[in-house]
């Protein structure tokens, strides 16, 4: 499709107005790590840095507990992540794919999970992790990450395991493919990016996880960013060069995750395949 | 290698009856064509012999085994979709090694068979490709590669040439012909194009409305249909069909006439007990059945003349508002807007009385 010169202007001063909006603040974060403090509250803001410093990650990773945190974090997410793929793509299949009793009504009652503040549910959780001995473990998060994440991920990956043609799952069986091995070889595949999707959903939700991380945690050791860090700031007084380099490094994760997902959001996945 | 039989065969989805008892049986290596307008259950049918879809009532076997429950893969089946429905994401090897992989084969033995497949189809050098890498042709040939790897009693096609082009579709038309006479299988084959039909079965089933029309040898549903439906369905351009009445009957024919339309008597052969003097019937010609000279014509005004070169396709109205198609070797003398007779050879005709049944 052809545009004219105006249609453009104004698509590209839209996408200006989108990368400032969303940049703006990030190159904030990013360039306030490495000024010098006197810089960063000087009364005239400076979009580049005046100065140069690595003092603020110096004193984060040397003297603060920010590596461990950041480290509990990243098991948290990745596991977190991983079980919620594990559980919802045969779930989703099943509820796709399998007839028995019942599967349009549990289908709707699986986000009923989201119909409670998590508050709400905050408080028999936790008495039913301290009987089960599980206050003050990482798991004890992994746990939570996953029931909140799953409901959604379920939804998501069902409605793109029905873009799949149905040809494609007929050929398997007529090939004498057992649905384990359809799901596993055909459909996954087909609907990588759904599960990209859900992979870069359950690992934000869990990275940046507080209510239950503060209250399900504690012991210092074990604690996630979100917690830990806010506890690293100070009450009283902000040493603002910290707290940019902290919430700097506590992106690259997410970063780097999408940098490794995204390849996986390549449309025309079933290209070829029917047609 | 195995023959399959269908005994009483119906399905339904929900209360509606799409297959309405269907009995056939097909020997070991025949080509069976289904042919039947849209949505007269073709497909359906093909998927309940492959497993695909359940059976509502009926037995199923193939190779005297009752498989009416089986599971698709323990059938001794294939089937080629009408989509190729190929894996995307495997190279065009691993597609057609999938079939193998799955029946637990070792990886030599199936990359020898996939190697064999392949120099059938003229695959070898695309082994390595994706899907996505290949002209329509030449997926369709993988979908086919797919299906003949693992030597199946029976081949099922569900319409599979028709997302192809007209030039690429007789080529495939020819190749399936030719791996018929080689594998030597039974095949059955879903198409609504006539031509597929005529030349690639030994036997076509002509289905209507999720009930068997007639089953015959494509010459004989072009000679000697059962029924309307079955003469209209089979040749192209379709046959003529033009009401008459019985003025006179005697032993194996009647002699009909349409007074309205120019027709004066003429005598046509019927199969069973002649019709009585006075009923009404419809006479059908084919439009290759029509020749200048003798006593049976038709008058009618020439509407339009399609001239294809060596045939010339005439279309006429008659003064009853009917429609005919009349096919000449000779493109010249038909001008638009003249009356003008059209003589048919009356020995080529049927008729069918007022249901539509042959007479
Ligand atoms: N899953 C289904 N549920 C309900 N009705 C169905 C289903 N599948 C097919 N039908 C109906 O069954 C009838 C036969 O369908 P079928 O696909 O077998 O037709 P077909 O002869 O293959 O047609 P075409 O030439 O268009 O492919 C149609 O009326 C269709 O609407
Ligand atoms: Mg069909």
């Amino acid at each position: 499709m052809k545009r004219t010169l105006p249609q453009s202007l104004a698509l590209y001063a839209g996408l200006a107005v989108i990368v400032l909006l969303i940049g703006l603040p990030f190159w904030w974060v990013m360039s306030g790590s490495i000024k010098l403090p006197r810089e960063i509250i000087s009364r005239v803001p400076t979009m580049v840095p005046q100065s140069f410093t690595l003092q603020h990650f110096e004193k984060l990773l040397q003297s603060t507990d920010f590596p461990a945190y950041l480290v509990n974090s990243l098991l948290v997410a990745l596991f977190s992540t991983v079980f919620t793929i594990a559980l919802a793509l045969p779930t989703a299949y099943a509820f796709f794919r399998m007839k028995f009793p019942g599967r349009a009504a549990l289908y709707r009652l699986i986000l009923v999970a989201y119909a409670f503040p998590t508050v709400v549910v905050l408080i028999p959780i936790y008495g039913l992790f301290a009987r089960f001995g599980l206050i003050d473990t990482r798991a004890s998060l992994v746990i939570v990450n996953i029931a909140f994440a799953l409901p959604f991920s379920i939804w998501m990956m069902r409605s793109f395991l029905a873009s799949v043609p149905r040809d494609i799952e007929e050929a398997a069986i007529v090939d004498g493919a057992p649905p384990r091995v359809i799901l596993l070889r055909i459909m996954a595949p087909l609907i990588a990016p759904g599960i990209a999707s859900v992979a870069i959903f359950t690992f934000i939700a869990s990275w940046t996880e507080y209510l239950f991380a503060s209250v399900l945690i504690v012991s210092d050791a074990r604690r996630t960013i979100p917690v830990g860090f806010a506890g690293i700031i100070g009450q009283y007084q902000i040493d603002w060069g910290l707290l940019l380099a902290g919430a700097t490094l506590a992106t690259i994760p997410v970063v780097i995750l999408f940098a490794f997902v995204g390849r996986w959001f390549v449309t025309g996945l079933t290209e070829g395949a029917v047609k | 290698m195995a023959g399959l039989s269908l005994q009483g065969v119906k399905k339904r989805f929900g209360h509606t009856e799409v297959i309405t008892g269907v009995d056939l049986s097909i020997a070991d290596g025949e080509f069976v064509v289904f042919v039947g307008p849209s949505g007269c259950g073709k497909s359906t049918l093909l998927r309940m012999i492959a497993g695909l879809e359940t059976v509502s009532d009926g037995r199923i076997e193939i190779g005297g085994r009752d498989v009416t429950n089986a599971d698709p893969a323990k059938r001794g089946i294939a089937m080629v979709f009408q989509t190729y429905a190929l894996y995307p994401h495997m190279s065009v090897a691993a597609n057609m090694g999938f079939p193998l992989e799955m029946a637990g084969l070792p990886q030599p033995e199936i990359d020898a068979k996939v190697a064999e497949a392949a120099k059938i189809l003229h695959l070898e050098p695309f082994l390595k490709r994706k899907p996505r890498e290949l002209s329509g042709g030449q997926r369709q040939r993988v979908a086919i590669g797919r299906a003949i790897v693992r030597k199946p009693d029976v081949f099922l096609f569900d319409e599979p040439l028709s997302n192809l082009d007209a030039e690429l579709r007789v080529q495939m038309r020819i190749e399936i012909a030719r791996l018929h006479q080689q594998l030597k299988s039974t095949m059955i084959y879903v198409t609504h194009d006539q031509v597929e039909a005529m030349t690639l079965a030994s036997r076509i089933v002509v289905l209507k409305a999720g009930r068997i029309e007639q089953v015959g040898a494509p010459l004989d549903l072009y000679e000697n249909p059962d029924n309307m439906f079955v003469a209209g369905f089979i040749g192209s351009p379709r046959m003529n069909f033009v009401p008459v009445t019985v003025v006179s009957q005697g032993d194996g024919f009647a002699v009909v006439a349409a007074a309205e339309v120019g027709l004066r008597e003429v005598s046509v052969a019927v199969r069973g007990e002649p019709p009585v003097v006075g009923t009404r019937g419809v006479l059908g010609v084919r439009p290759e059945h029509f020749a200048s000279g003798g006593d049976a014509c038709f008058e009618g005004t020439v509407s339009v003349v399609e001239r294809l070169g060596g045939l010339t396709y005439v279309h006429a109205s008659l003064s009853d508002k009917s429609a005919l198609t009349v096919e000449s070797r000779d493109p010249r003398g038909f001008d638009l807007g003249t009356t003008r007779r059209f003589a048919f050879d009356p020995r080529r005709a049927f008729l069918f009385d007022g249901t539509g049944q042959r007479l």
